[in-house]
C-alpha cells in the first residue's frame, strides 16, 4: 500500500490487543500523524544472568514527534501494575518521552469526539480482542492477551509502521540494557 | 431551558477572561509593532475569543476563518482523514500570521492546522489560545500566547460547545457529567 494512501482507500492496521488501540490508531490516522504499533521493547527487569524478566512495550510510537504513547482501559489494580512498569521505564530510559493515556483520559477523548458510548462500550477488558494470528497468546488472569513472550523479548521486534494506512516491517526490537534490576517483580511478561 | 443549570461550577467568570483577552492584547500588539498581523481563527469554538481580541488589538490586522473536520463528525468521518471545511479567503503568503485558538487539548488538530498554514508560506507564524490544557496533550506544540492554563475538565462556553450548545455562555464552565452521560 501507498505511503500517500487518501481518503477512502483502505487502511490496513494491524491486529491491535484492544479496541480502544484500534481507535486511537483511527484518530491518529485522521489527524495525518504516522504511528508504529508496538515498535520497541524495552526491558525494564533483568536475572542476576541476564535473562529479562520484565519488559513494558509502550502500544504506539510516534515517529515525528518522537513521543511514545500508552493505552489503558483497565481496572484500577492493572493499572498500578503499569504505573509502575512506567516508573522504571522512566529510571532506566529517562530520555524516551511517553505519554500514558489512563482510562479516564481515553472517556475524554471519546467525549470530546462524541463518542462516549464507545468509551463506556471498550472500558475494562470488555474491548479485548485475541487476534487471530495470537489465539495462543497466554493470558492474563483478567483474561487480558499479553503481546509479546518472553522469548519474543531477546531482540526480533515486529512492530507495524503505518501513515496513512501504509505498513512495513519495523526494523526494531529490544532497547539496549541499561542496568541489571531486582529480581523480586519478575512477570516474564510485557504489557 | 437555562444552559447555566448544565454548568457544575463556573471556571472563568466573564471578567477574568475579558481581563486576560486585554492582556493578551497588549502583549501581541508590543510583539508585533510596526507589523501588520494576520489573525486566523478556527471555527467554531474561537469566533467569540477571536471577536474580543481583534478589538483589543492596536496593530493593524486582517482577519481570515478557517473550519475543519473532526473525528466523529459523521461516521464515514470516522473512517477518513481530516479535511478542510472553509479555507482561507486570502493569501498568506508572507504574512505575519497569528492562529487563535479557543483551547488546545490533545494539540491534534492544531498540529495539522500548523503543517498545512506553514505550507502555505507565511513570513511568521505565531499561536495564541485562550485555553491550554496540556493534560490532554498528545503532541507538544509550543504555543506562544496562552491565556489560561485550566485542569483536565470539559468545558463549555465562551464559543466552547457540548453538542454544539452552551457556545453562547459568557463565561467558561464545567459541564455537568450527568449531562454528556445521558
Amino acid at each position: 500500500m501507498s505511503a500517500t494512501a487518501g481518503p477512502g482507500e483502505e487502511r490496513r492496521h494491524p491486529a491491535f490487543a484492544h479496541a480502544s488501540e484500534a481507535e486511537l490508531a483511527r484518530i491518529l490516522d485522521f489527524y495525518d500523524v504516522r504511528w508504529e504499533y508496538e515498535p520497541h521493547v524495552f526491558p525494564i527487569l533483568w536475572s542476576l544472568d541476564g535473562d529479562v524478566l520484565e519488559s513494558f512495550t509502550p502500544d504506539f510510537f510516534l515517529p515525528d514527534l518522537d513521543i511514545y504513547v500508552e493505552l489503558t482501559t483497565l481496572r484500577q489494580r492493572l493499572v498500578r501494575k503499569k504505573n509502575r512498569k512506567l516508573r522504571r521505564l522512566r529510571e532506566l530510559y529517562p530520555y524516551v518521552r511517553i505519554k500514558l493515556l489512563y482510562a479516564r483520559d481515553f472517556r475524554m477523548l471519546m467525549l470530546k469526539y462524541g463518542k462516549l458510548a464507545l468509551a463506556d462500550a471498550l472500558s475494562g477488558t470488555v474491548g479485548q480482542v485475541v487476534p487471530a494470528g495470537r489465539a495462543g497468546s497466554p493470558a492474563t488472569k483478567s483474561g487480558a492477551v499479553l503481546r509479546e513472550d518472553a522469548g519474543a523479548l531477546a531482540g526480533s521486534g515486529s512492530g507495524s509502521r503505518h501513515r496513512r494506512g501504509d505498513r512495513q516491517k519495523a526494523s526494531t526490537g529490544t532497547a539496549s540494557r541499561p542496568a541489571v534490576g531486582a529480581a523480586d517483580e519478575a512477570t516474564a511478561a510485557s504489557e | 431551558m437555562d444552559l447555566t443549570d448544565d454548568v457544575a461550577e463556573t471556571l472563568l467568570e466573564e471578567a477574568q477572561i475579558q481581563a486576560k483577552v486585554a492582556e493578551l492584547g497588549r502583549r501581541i500588539s508590543a510583539d508585533y509593532a510596526g507589523h501588520e498581523v494576520t489573525l486566523v481563527s478556527v471555527l467554531k469554538g474561537a469566533l467569540p475569543f477571536m471577536a474580543d481580541l481583534m478589538r483589543q488589538l492596536t496593530v493593524p490586522v486582517r482577519i481570515d476563518l478557517m473550519e475543519v473536520s473532526s473525528y466523529g463528525g459523521t461516521a464515514t468521518e470516522s473512517s477518513g482523514l481530516v479535511r478542510i471545511i472553509k479555507d482561507l479567503s486570502s493569501s498568506i503568503d508572507g504574512r505575519d500570521v497569528l492562529l487563535v485558538e479557543d483551547i488546545i487539548d490533545t494539540g491534534l488538530t492544531l498540529n495539522y492546522l500548523i503543517r498545512y498554514l506553514r505550507g502555505k508560506n507565511p513570513a511568521s507564524l505565531r499561536i495564541c489560545t485562550l485555553l491550554d490544557k496540556p493534560a490532554r496533550r498528545l503532541v507538544e506544540i509550543p504555543v506562544d500566547y496562552v491565556g489560561f492554563t485550566i485542569p483536565d475538565q470539559f468545558v463549555v462556553g465562551y464559543g466552547l460547545d457540548y453538542n454544539e450548545l452552551y457556545r453562547n455562555l459568557r463565561f467558561v464552565g464545567v459541564l455537568r457529567p450527568e449531562v454528556y452521560a445521558s
